[in-house]
């Protein structure tokens, strides 16, 4: 590198330097070491390069059912965020400031509360003999009482509600740097409301929506605490089953497999959407 | 002022300084307990009374099994602790990698008032079983009105959509009692598919708690009437004020023992089989049941009338007790929880 080249980038190197460092020995090393992980044997000696537990997620109908469960629950929760949160971010942006910071705070306060408290007023809710079950069974629509404890819906709900802040803050950026006066000028030219929110806001805020919708994604794929607090030990998802081959049975090749397959299947659904994503918000 | 306070100050670490050196001169014994309201019954029970009776000190380091064992393992050459108390097994791992020190049943002038499996392993370095969890069943006496008598009612169709069942995969007392319902169904040690089985039969109209909160939750709301788990944790329910009794069925209970070990190369070999022995007398024994409801071990603790319906009590009824060789279990668990899993997924 020319010294030129050099006094120019030094700055931003600088700027970059903690962050590479973090990321290096808190993500890059451990994901390499559970990369390693997953094609090592354990326990022979000397350890051996193989394949086997690899085989082992792919054959066994169990992991792929788990798989399937945990792709099929993020989709759904992502889906109910994007349906929810966009209508909610469009109000809010449009609100009068005292209404808008309280929405933000009731939105955001799920965040703030500890997932075990989340968890259990849940299960209030949805419990056996929860609200839920009692006014159904009070209206005479039900005859036993019934639970949405320890099933998808109850994971989806419960999901949906704490990541719909990533959603809907990310959205309110987008949608707040689109001036009013397009939205005015469609109206004067005749379009209704939801032509104009169709033609006009939703297109312009697809960076946020996508943003938001794969901090949404991403975040759900990846819990766990939730997800075996709210589904119970009969509902596994990926991360789960990962943090049980890892500390319960003591298996970390396979456990580090299942890792680099969540990781590698969530790159392969993530990278071609931002690629679509941006084309579609480049057209605009 | 400010002087004054300086001098204070001074007088008051000098006047520490010279208790720690009095108290150092004080013979101390090291041991481990379990925290909580737990380690407050076992000072009540045994530390402080053993301290006064013998002007000792006994240091006492919060840690639960798991962290003992490893602590004892990195301790090895030198051995910080004397003694060392285990749940949950894992003195038999310990004692297996020499971590524990046998006893000689002469030692522990208590020793002939123990029943037999409490003293079983003392020649391999596993300690007195001072006092023992029971794995049984737990029933809403509300809904309940007779008594549960086998393992096998929980599959009783009166039962349906209200018996709950603890994961085996991740509680320990969970995995206890499933191997108690795989005996029963006829399995083994070595063929848990039987017990595999039963559960999948009724485990469309039962549920699966993984944490004993849980296991409260559900009696509280009423959706659990009967459930396999601990006596102890029958009493915590009933202290809340639920409607819940402890039963062992016929087919016995399971035995979760709490020990009390003697650690190897420890040079206070005879302060410690003191400590030991003072843990297993009958006083103590009695006094775990009355504070927690944990079975005496001792043959000679005596129960008020009340303890003794609430726990299993008398040479018939812990006679009747079942053990689950811990060796096996440790070796085993990794494809009997993969198995399980399996077994209960959705």
């Amino acid at each position: 590198m020319s010294a030129g080249a050099w006094r120019a980038n030094r700055e931003p190197a600088i700027l970059l330097g903690p962050g590479v460092l973090f990321l290096l020995l808190a993500f890059f090393f451990p994901a390499f070491q559970l990369l390693a992980q997953s094609f090592l044997t354990f326990g022979t000696e000397p350890v051996q390069f193989t394949f086997e537990h690899y085989a082992k997620a792919f054959v066994d109908e169990f992991y792929a059912g788990v798989a399937l469960r945990t792709f099929r629950i993020a989709f759904t929760i992502t889906a109910i965020c994007l349906i929810v949160g966009f209508p909610l971010a469009v109000i809010i942006a449009r609100a009068g400031p005292i209404l808008r910071a309280s929405l933000i705070v009731i939105i955001i306060l799920p965040l703030m509360t500890s997932v075990v408290i989340r968890t259990f007023g849940w299960l209030v809710i949805l419990g056996p003999g929860g609200v839920i079950s009692w006014t159904l069974e009070q209206l005479g629509l039900i005859d036993n009482s019934i639970s949405l404890m320890h099933t998808e819906a109850g994971i989806i709900i419960a999901m949906a509600q704490v990541l719909l802040p990533f959603l809907v803050l990310t959205t309110l950026g987008s949608l707040s740097q689109i001036p009013p006066s397009l939205e005015e000028a469609s109206r004067v030219m005749g379009a209704g409301f939801f032509q104009s929110m169709f033609h006009i806001t939703l297109p312009l805020s697809v960076p946020g929506l996508a943003s938001g919708s794969l901090l949404v994604f991403a975040l759900s794929i990846s819990s766990f605490i939730t997800p075996s607090l709210v589904g119970g030990v009969r509902l596994q998802v990926m991360a789960g089953s990962i943090y049980q081959q890892m500390t319960g049975s003591f298996d970390w090749g396979f456990g580090s497999a299942l890792s680099v397959i969540l990781l590698i299947v969530t790159l392969l659904l993530i990278v071609p959407y931002m690629i679509l994503v941006s084309r579609a918000g480049g057209r605009q | 002022m400010k002087q004054r306070r300086n001098w204070l100050a001074t007088f008051g670490a000098v006047s520490l300084f010279a208790f720690a050196q009095h108290a150092s001169a004080q013979e101390t014994l090291t041991i481990n307990s379990f925290g909580g309201a737990y380690e407050k019954i076992h000072r009540e029970l045994v530390i402080t009374p053993f301290e006064k009776m013998h002007n000792v000190k006994v240091e006492v380091v919060t840690a639960y099994s798991a962290d003992t064992l490893a602590q004892l393992r990195a301790q090895k050459d030198n051995p910080q602790f004397d003694v060392v108390h285990f749940s949950g097994g894992l003195e038999h791992a310990a004692a297996a990698e020499g971590l524990l020190a046998p006893i000689e049943p002469a030692e522990l002038e208590n020793h002939s008032q123990m029943y037999d499996f409490a003293v079983a392993g003392l020649d391999k370095g596993i300690g007195p079983t001072y006092s023992t969890a029971v794995i049984g069943l737990l029933y809403n006496t509300d809904q309940i009105s007779e008594a549960p008598t086998s393992w096998s009612d929980i599959a009783d169709p009166a039962y349906q959509n209200h018996v709950l069942l603890t994961d085996a995969a991740s509680n320990t007392y969970g995995m206890l009692g499933f191997l108690m319902i795989n005996k029963v169904a006829g399995g083994t040690m070595d063929d848990i598919q039987p017990g595999l089985d039963f559960v999948q039969k009724i485990l469309s109209t039962s549920t699966i708690v993984s944490k004993s909160p849980e296991i409260q939750q559900n009696f509280a709301q009423g959706s659990a009437w009967i459930a396999p788990y601990a006596q102890d944790y029958a009493f915590t329910l009933t202290k809340s004020g639920l409607p819940v009794k402890f039963v062992q069925p016929e087919e016995g209970g399971v035995l979760a023992p709490i020990t009390v070990n003697l650690v190897a190369g420890t040079d206070k070999r005879d302060l410690a089989l003191k400590f030991i022995d003072f843990s297993i007398r009958a006083e103590a024994s009695s006094g775990w049941a009355e504070a927690l409801r944990y079975t005496p071990t001792n043959r000679e603790a005596k129960l008020s009338e009340e303890v003794a319906a609430q726990v299993v009590y008398g040479e018939g009824d812990v006679a009747k007790l079942n053990t689950f060789d811990a060796n096996a279990i440790a070796k085993k668990r990794p494809g009997w929880n993969e198995a399980w899993s399996r077994a209960i997924a959705q």
